[in-house]
C-alpha cells in the first residue's frame, strides 16, 4: 500500500525531472549558439524565465510535503535535496541565459584562434556531459553515477585554468577573448553545479554528506 | 559504568509465560538525557521501560534474567527495596492517573508515604514540584479542589509533579501524551526538555515526530532487540539499518 507521503514525493520529483530536462535543453542550446554562431536569444532567454518560474511551485510542493508529513530518513533526504538542486537548475538557466547575453553584446568566437577555440569546445562538450550526468543521477538516485561528476569537474577546471594561462600570453585583447573568457568562466560555474547537484545525489541515496569539488 | 550512564542493562530476557519479549538486550542511557524509545506495537517498548523500576515484577507470569543498573546498582538484586526504587525512578503512564484527592494531596502522597517531607516542608515539596512540571502558576491557588477538576494536560503534569516530589533520578514515561491534545501534548514536550537539566528522562512513544522533537537518543525496538540506536538526529536523518528506515517511513508499523 502507497503511503500517503508517495503521491506528494511522486509529484515532487516529476516537477523537478521536468525542470532538469528543460535545464538541460536551455544550457545546450545556449552553448551550442555560441559554438556555432547560430545565435537565438529570444528562445534562450524564454527557456531562462520558464525555469526560474518552475522553481517557486517546486519548493511550495516541498513545503507542503514538510508541512503535511513531517518526512524523516530518506523522504526528509530527498526533499531536502530537491530543493537544493531546484536552485541549482535555477542556476544552469541564468548562466545559460549570461552566456547568451554575452554572444549579443560582444559576439562569438569565431574570430578566435584555433588553439583557443580548441579548449573552449572541449570545455563545453565536458560541461554539457556534466550537466546530463548530473539530471540523470538524480532521476536513477545513483550516488555511483554522481561521484562520476568529481572527475569531470576536475577536467572542466583544468581546462578553465590552461585557457587563463593561454590567455595570459597573448597580447591581442580582442572581442574574442574577453567573449571567450566569459564564458569559460560561466562554463566553470556550471560545472560547479552539476557537482552539487552530485553532492545531493548522493546525499538523498546514501546520507553521505561529500564534496564533488 | 561509565559515570554518565544512569542506566545499564546487560543480557536481558524478559518473558510472560511462553511469550519472550525482551531478547538479550544491551542498552546504556546516559544521565540527564531524553532517551526515546520506539518500535511496533508488542516489540518490547513498554515492557523494557517496566523492567528500570521492576514494574513488571506485578506480573506473576513475568520471568526476567539479566541485569539492571541504575546509578551503578543492580536493581535485580535479591536485597532491591523495590519501593525505593521506585521513589528512585518514577513513572508517568498513558492516561493521566490522579488520586482521588486534591491537587495538593496527589503531590504529598509520595513524599507522605516514603516519609520525606512533612509540615513546611511538605509545602516547599509541593511547590517545588509544582514549578517544575510547570502548574505552579495554573493552580496555586486552588490546591486543595479536586485534582479531577483539572484538565487532561493538567491532570498529566500534576502526574509529573507527583512524580518529582519524592526526588526521582530517573522518570520513565510511557506514552505520556498520547490522551492530550496537540495545545497539551506540547507543553508535555516543553517539560520533557526542561526535566532532563536535572532528571534522566525515558519516553516510550508512538509519535515519531514526539520522538524527534523531544529526544536526544533514540533506541529502535523490533521483536524484543534493539535495531539500531544513537543520537535522534542521525536515526531521522540518516538511519542505518533498513529497518528503521522503513518503521519510521511508515512503511511498516
Amino acid at each position: 500500500m502507497k503511503r500517503l507521503i508517495d503521491a506528494g514525493l511522486e509529484q515532487l520529483a516529476s516537477m523537478l525531472f521536468r525542470m532538469g530536462e528543460l535545464a538541460q535543453k536551455t544550457v545546450s542550446l545556449s552553448v551550442m549558439n555560441y559554438l556555432e554562431g547560430t545565435h537565438n536569444p529570444a528562445q534562450v532567454k524564454a527557456l531562462s524565465e520558464t525555469l526560474a518560474s518552475m522553481a517557486d511551485p517546486i519548493e511550495d510542493t516541498a513545503f507542503e510535503i514538510i508541512a503535511r508529513f513531517q518526512p524523516v530518513a530518506s523522504d526528509l533526504r530527498i526533499v531536502k535535496s530537491y530543493m537544493k538542486i531546484c536552485y541549482d537548475f535555477r542556476r544552469y538557466g541564468r548562466y545559460a541565459l549570461d552566456i547568451s547575453q554575452i554572444y549579443e553584446q560582444i559576439g562569438g568566437i569565431g574570430e578566435c584562434d584555433t588553439s583557443f577555440r580548441k579548449i573552449l569546445e572541449e570545455m563545453a562538450a565536458e560541461t554539457l556531459n556534466m550537466v546530463g550526468t548530473s539530471i540523470e543521477a538524480l532521476k536513477k538516485h545513483d550516488a555511483k553515477l554522481a561521484q562520476t561528476l568529481s572527475k569531470m569537474e576536475q577536467h572542466v577546471d583544468k581546462l578553465y585554468y590552461d585557457y587563463l594561462d593561454k590567455l595570459i600570453q597573448t597580447t591581442a585583447t580582442t572581442g574574442c577573448t574577453i567573449s571567450s573568457l566569459l564564458v569559460v568562466r560561466y562554463l566553470e560555474r556550471i560545472a560547479d553545479h552539476a557537482t552539487y547537484i552530485g553532492e545531493s545525489v548522493v546525499y538523498l541515496a546514501t546520507g553521505e554528506k561529500t564534496t564533488l569539488r | 559504568m561509565s559515570q554518565d550512564d544512569k542506566i545499564e542493562v546487560k543480557k536481558l530476557n524478559i518473558g510472560f509465560g511462553e511469550k519472550h519479549v525482551i531478547r538479550d538486550l544491551d542498552l546504556k542511557i546516559k544521565a540527564n538525557t531524553v532517551t526515546a524509545i520506539m518500535g511496533p506495537s508488542g516489540c518490547g517498548k513498554s515492557t523494557l521501560l517496566r523492567s528500570f523500576n521492576r514494574m513488571n515484577d506485578v506480573i506473576k507470569t513475568c520471568k526476567t534474567t539479566g541485569e539492571v543498573f541504575v546509578s551503578g546498582r543492580n536493581i535485580y538484586e535479591p536485597n532491591t527495596n523495590v519501593y525505593d526504587l521506585r521513589r528512585q525512578v518514577g513513572m508517568v503512564f498513558q492516561k493521566p492517573n490522579p488520586l482521588p484527592k486534591s491537587i495538593y494531596e496527589n503531590i504529598a502522597f509520595g513524599p507522605k508515604i516514603h516519609k520525606t517531607a512533612k509540615g513546611k516542608n511538605l509545602d516547599k515539596v509541593i511547590e517545588k514540584s509544582l514549578r517544575a512540571s510547570a502548574l505552579w502558576d495554573e493552580v496555586h491557588d486552588r490546591l486543595h479542589d479536586s485534582a479531577f477538576d483539572l484538565s487532561g494536560g493538567q491532570q498529566q503534569r500534576l502526574c509529573i509533579a507527583r512524580a518529582l516530589a519524592v526526588d526521582p533520578e530517573v522518570i520513565l514515561m510511557d506514552e505520556p501524551c498520547s490522551a492530550l491534545d496537540p495545545a497539551a501534548t506540547a507543553k508535555i514536550e516543553q517539560l520533557i526538555r526542561m526535566l532532563s537539566d536535572d532528571y534522566t528522562v525515558v519516553i516510550v512513544t508512538h509519535n515519531m515526530q514526539q520522538a524527534s522533537r523531544v529526544s536526544d537518543y533514540t533506541v529502535f525496538l523490533y521483536l524484543g532487540k534493539i535495531i539500531e540506536e544513537g543520537d535522534t538526529k542521525a536515526i531521522f536523518e540518516n538511519p542505518q539499518h533498513e529497518l528503521t528506515e522503513q518503521y519510521i517511513t511508515g512503511e511498516f508499523g
